[in-house]
């Protein structure tokens, strides 16, 4: 029996931020009921495709069920509200405009359904101009701060990146979501009350550079448009090895002796204090010591080399792939994907003893649970 | 004294949390800043590392005043068994416990979940570790841009035909913190639909494989491994930062044919609408390399704010690559609660960072800075624990409480 089990919740979202807000609180078992527009949600049409169904929303749609509503007709709009009034919480991710066309905006929904737990995830919050409440995950990346750090060390000249994937900040969005509707649901389990959530794409993006940007908005640490900013210094990067890469950090004496153990004390390694990384980290030593290390790492299998640092207490790691994850002995021991009609699912972080996220079921084809609403 | 009633979804939640550094103290703030009364066990035998990172004072050191907010410190010599009792006196009067110490310390303190179960029957406890408590690699510990690596999402971030660089090298430990304070609210649910408690085993990887899931599920339904692609998009094009006056960068992200139009329209290149390399997306796509770099053309002089403001009012996605000046001189980010003042127990003022979200009503009060080492001794001691001035006095003087 997983956590969420007896909890209903209402999905209008359309974008991938509310869809996995929703598939996070659905994996712990609560019923999702996705209301897709005819002829589908915007997900169903994006790909990569396999046997023209799309993966992206084969994956974000886990254990839900589909209905099937025009919601710009009145008599399906009616449906919903049926739905809502049986329903705990109600996830959205449209734009406040669009919301209070369809009667689904923050008092609307207070007004008619004073238990649900009302959750609107939008690029700046529900106070932001009209004109900002279409951004995709590039625009928010860059306008919380992450992408111009992006990658470190990266030169003037070069393009702020995106992050890892399509929609890293719909996922960090998301994951926000969920936390906080399974807060309010807490809440209304003790008070039978609903509560309106205005989750902020870009706050979502500050709230995790945390302290990097903390120290820098007390003034603790310098504000200015250099990218290096929310750097840390030191050697740590990526490096190219025998098959694949691997990612080094170091910070203290003790690394340095380990990495030097590691690679079997190499005549270059003395021209370096041994406390260097702790007070004489300069540009120049980091420069001197990646040209050494990397002119040995690239003779070096990953998977060896990594386990042989970790011995050391070297944090030295693989640069995965996504080919490499599925046969990683810890991923396999942990459970980490989940078979569910022959694929593997990554499913969550997070191992449960008594309540596990369980697939149940694979993501429904359009209108599968029309029944719901006869 | 009682603390002051803060409100939020969590009140009446107690958390103890046994943590360092930084994702598991995020894990704590965060369900502080829902409005739990989080409790962080410290002692100067075994201090957190952020009191210590750049200066003397404990109490006022930048990094662990930019992470602790609204959250309570008592101090506990956990190298005493007096103060081991102590503290397993405290988890009695807990629903959540969190740690992310190094694998087997918790077990080493006599705090595994057996151990903490024994003490209350229905406790949560959600142990925080790189690779998770147990397993093959269980043993191995890292660093936040390590949890990235392994989890598969640094190989996917770079620019293009360059060595995969990853997010910055911060990017990471928050996150994960985020997972773990999900997790817990959820397993609040569990017990209080059947009472029972249990133990919540987080991995700092897998947590950041999830913030790349869809890539890892395509390539387990296509055998096709995703790549660094800079900024590419394989639905849109344009989708880019592209540069601007004074070596800002704008981020323009295009979707369909009509904000491709009105973006050419913005930049007075009509002739591109006409050009054949770029008369739909597939073509767009396919050149893509010669469609940026007639957009970084026409960008490169204008000034950013105001191209971003004539994109965005003909419905163009355009928003201006922020640097850290940028962010904190923001009007819009500290009118809206993105920002927050709070106030420590010495009377300082000191802007921090805000959550995610805003909520109404019964949003949980953001007024209180990090704590004073031990500030909140009282309260557990006298208030939570029924000890009196005395026995903490003499607790104090013989360094139980230190």
């Amino acid at each position: 029996m997983t956590a969420l089990i007896g909890l209903k919740i209402v999905e209008i979202a359309e974008r991938v931020a509310g869809e996995y807000a929703s598939k996070l609180l659905a994996d712990f078992g609560a019923e999702v009921i996705k209301i897709e527009r005819p002829g589908g949600a915007p997900t169903r049409v994006m790909g990569p495709f396999v046997r023209g169904e799309s993966t992206l929303f084969k994956y974000l749609h886990t254990n839900k069920k589909s209905v099937v509503l025009d919601l710009e007709q009145a008599t399906d709009r009616a449906v919903l509200d049926r739905l809502l009034a049986k329903a705990d919480a109600l996830i959205d991710d449209h734009a406040p405009i669009w919301a209070e066309a369809h009667g689904l905006n923050r008092e609307q929904v207070a007004a008619r359904h004073a238990h649900l737990v009302h959750c609107a995830i939008t690029p700046f919050g529900q106070e932001a101009p009209a004109e900002w409440q279409i951004a995709r995950p590039l625009n928010v990346m860059n306008a919380g701060g992450w992408g111009y750090h992006t990658p470190s060390e990266t030169p003037a000249d070069k393009p702020p990146l995106k992050g890892a994937g399509r929609f890293m900040s719909d996922y960090e969005a998301g994951l926000e979501a969920a936390l906080c509707v399974a807060a309010s649901l807490w809440r209304k389990r003790q008070t039978g009350k609903g509560q309106f959530i205005d989750i902020s794409e870009i706050a979502v993006q500050l709230s995790r550079a945390d302290c990097v940007l903390g120290r820098i908005l007390a003034g603790e640490a310098d504000a200015g448009p250099e990218r290096a900013r929310y750097d840390m210094g030191g050697p740590g990067a990526t490096f190219a090895c025998k098959d694949g890469h691997v990612f080094l950090v170091m910070t203290t004496r003790a690394h340095w002796t380990g990495l030097c153990q590691l690679m079997g004390n190499p005549d270059w390694t003395t021209a370096f204090p041994a406390d260097w990384l702790e007070f004489h980290c300069t540009a120049d030593r980091v420069a001197e010591f990646r040209a050494g290390f990397t002119g040995w790492i690239v003779t070096q299998e990953k998977d060896a080399v990594a386990e042989a640092a970790q011995k050391l207490g070297v944090a030295l790691v693989q640069v995965n792939t996504a080919a490499d994850l599925p046969d990683n002995p810890q991923y396999r021991h942990r459970g980490y994907f989940q078979t569910l009609e022959g694929v593997a699912h990554p499913t969550v972080p997070y191992r449960m003893s008594a309540s596990p996220v369980r697939l149940a079921s694979p993501a429904p084809v359009l209108g599968a649970d029309q029944e719901e609403v006869a | 004294m009682p603390l002051p009633e803060r409100g939020g979804p969590l009140a009446g939640v107690r958390v103890l949390e046994i943590t360092k550094v930084w994702a598991g103290p995020y894990a704590g703030k965060l369900l502080a800043f829902l409005g739990a009364e989080v409790i962080k066990v410290e002692s100067k035998s075994n201090l957190d590392e952020m009191r210590a990172y750049g200066g003397v004072d404990i109490d006022s050191a930048p990094y662990f005043l930019s992470i602790n907010q609204e959250v309570q410190s008592v101090q506990v010599n956990m190298k005493s068994e007096e103060g081991m009792a102590l503290l397993r006196d405290m988890i009695a009067k807990s629903d959540i416990v969190i740690d992310n110490l190094r694998p087997g310390a918790m077990e080493r303190l006599g705090l595994s979940y057996e151990d903490v179960k024994a003490i209350r029957p229905d406790i949560i406890q959600v142990s925080i570790k790189m690779y998770g408590t147990d397993g093959p690699l269980g043993y191995q510990t890292g660093y936040a841009p390590c949890f990235a690596a392994l989890g598969g999402l640094s190989y996917l971030v770079g620019h293009e035909g360059e060595t995969p660089r990853g997010m910055n090298i911060r990017y990471g430990d928050s996150t994960v913190g985020a997972s773990a304070a999900f997790a817990a609210i959820a397993a609040l649910h569990h017990r209080a639909r059947t009472g029972e408690g249990q133990f919540i085993d987080v991995s700092a990887v897998e947590t950041l494989s999830s913030m790349v899931g869809d890539s890892l599920f395509a390539h387990a339904m296509t055998n096709v491994a995703p790549q660094a692609d800079g900024n590419a998009h394989p639905e849109m094009a344009p989708h880019g930062c592209y540069p601007c006056a004074g070596g800002e960068w704008l981020s323009i992200a295009v979707a369909s044919e009509e904000e491709w139009q009105a973006l050419c329209g913005v930049l007075g290149a009509e002739a591109l609408v006409d050009d054949a390399r770029f008369a739909n997306l597939a073509a767009r796509l396919t050149n893509r390399p010669d469609l940026d770099a007639a957009l970084a053309g026409l960008t490169a002089a204008r000034d950013t704010t105001e191209l971003a403001e004539a994109l965005r009012a003909t419905g163009v996605p355009a928003f201006k690559s922020m640097s850290s000046l940028d962010l904190v001189s923001d009007d819009f980010l500290w009118a809206s609660g993105a920002y927050r003042m709070v106030t420590d127990a010495r009377g300082g003022t000191r802007p921090v960072i805000g959550p995610g979200w805003r909520m109404s009503p019964d949003e949980a009060a953001i007024e209180r800075g990090a704590p004073l080492l031990g500030e909140h001794n009282d309260y557990v001691y006298r208030e939570l624990l029924g000890l009196s001035s005395d026995q903490l006095d003499d607790l104090i003087a013989r360094a139980i409480v230190d």
